[in-house]
C-alpha cells in the first residue's frame, strides 16, 4: 500500500501531457483576446478537466474523487448563458470542493 | 420535389466527439472537392486548403486550438492568401475574404455530412502558432479548421442559451 507521503510526491503527469496543457493555456490566452468573455471560464474549466483526465491514472486514491468531480462538474460546452442562475452556483460548489480537499490533504482540520 | 439537399441542411450537426477510425482518402478528396463549388466572390481563388491527416501533426494542431474539443482523424484548414487579397486591391477592413471562408466551410461541412462523416468547424486557435506548425508561406493565414472523422455514439450537449431571441424575431420582411 502506498503511504500518504509517497502519494504526495508521486509523479502524476508525463512530459507530453504537460506540454499539451502548457500549449493549450498559452494559446487560450491569445484566442481569448478576440473571443467573447463568456469563453474565458469555459477554457479554464476545459484546462482543469484535461489536467484531471491526464493525472487521474497515476493519482492517489485520495485525489481521484476530486479529479472525477472536476471532470464531471462541467460539460465542455457549458456557458453561463445556458443556465444564468446555476452556472455561478456550480462554480462556487466546485471551488468549495477543491477547498475541502485542501483542508483535508493539508491537515488543516486537525487541532494545532 | 427532391429534398435531399434540404434534408442534409436540416440534419447536419456540429460533431464534437469522433472515433479513432481514420477518414478514407477518397472521402477526404470528396469533401475537399466540394469547396471548388462553394460561392466565392469574383471567383478570385484567394483561399488555400491545407489537409492534415498525420496523427502527430493533428495532435499539434489540436494543442494550439483551444476550441477544438474533438480529436479529429483528419482536418482541412481554410487559409486566406492575404498577399493576393492585397494584390486585388481590397482594403484591409473588407470582410469579403472572411465571408468566403464561411461559404467554403458551410459547403465542406455539408459535403462531409452527405457522405456520412462527422464534422465540426473550429475558429478558436492561435493563427500564429498554427501557421508555424503547418509551415505556411508568409502572407497565408489560417482562418478556420474543419475537423473530420467518424461520429462517436456519445456527444457532448449542444451549446444552450436561455433568453435568446426566437427565430422569427431574427427576420425582417421587407422594409423595417
Amino acid at each position: 500500500m502506498t503511504s500518504e507521503t509517497e502519494d504526495e510526491s508521486a509523479r502524476v503527469l508525463d512530459e507530453g501531457d504537460a506540454v499539451e496543457l502548457l500549449v493549450y493555456l498559452v494559446t487560450s490566452a491569445r484566442t481569448q483576446v478576440d473571443e467573447a468573455a463568456e469563453y474565458a471560464p469555459m477554457r479554464l474549466l476545459t484546462a482543469a478537466g484535461r489536467l484531471a483526465e491526464m493525472t487521474e491514472p497515476n493519482a492517489s486514491a485520495r485525489l481521484r474523487p476530486l479529479l472525477r468531480d472536476i471532470r464531471q462538474g462541467f460539460s465542455e460546452t457549458a456557458v453561463q448563458a445556458g443556465d444564468p442562475a446555476g452556472y455561478v452556483d456550480r462554480l462556487d460548489a466546485l471551488c468549495r470542493t477543491v477547498a475541502e480537499y485542501l483542508v483535508r490533504s493539508l491537515g488543516l482540520d486537525r487541532s494545532p | 420535389m427532391n429534398d435531399a439537399v434540404l434534408h442534409a441542411i436540416r440534419t447536419r450537426r456540429v460533431v464534437r466527439a469522433l472515433t479513432d477510425a481514420p477518414v478514407e482518402h477518397d472521402q477526404l478528396l470528396t469533401v475537399l472537392d466540394s469547396a471548388r463549388y462553394a460561392p466565392h466572390a469574383g471567383n478570385r481563388r484567394l483561399h488555400r486548403y491545407v489537409v492534415v491527416t498525420q496523427p502527430s501533426l493533428l495532435r499539434a494542431v489540436r494543442m494550439v486550438s483551444p476550441g477544438m474539443l474533438q480529436r479529429p482523424t483528419a482536418a482541412i484548414v481554410i487559409c486566406v492568401d492575404w498577399a493576393q487579397v492585397h494584390n486585388y486591391g481590397f482594403p484591409p477592413a473588407n470582410p469579403g475574404p472572411y465571408i468566403d471562408v464561411g461559404t467554403a466551410a458551410a459547403t465542406l461541412l455539408l459535403a462531409a455530412h452527405s457522405i456520412g462523416l462527422g464534422a465540426g468547424p473550429v475558429t478558436s486557435f492561435s493563427r500564429a502558432a498554427l501557421a508555424t506548425i503547418l509551415k505556411l508561406p508568409a502572407g497565408m493565414r489560417p482562418e478556420l479548421i474543419i475537423c473530420l472523422g467518424h461520429t462517436a455514439s456519445e456527444q457532448p450537449p449542444a451549446m444552450r442559451r436561455q433568453g435568446g431571441p426566437r427565430w422569427d424575431d431574427l427576420i425582417q420582411w421587407e422594409r423595417g
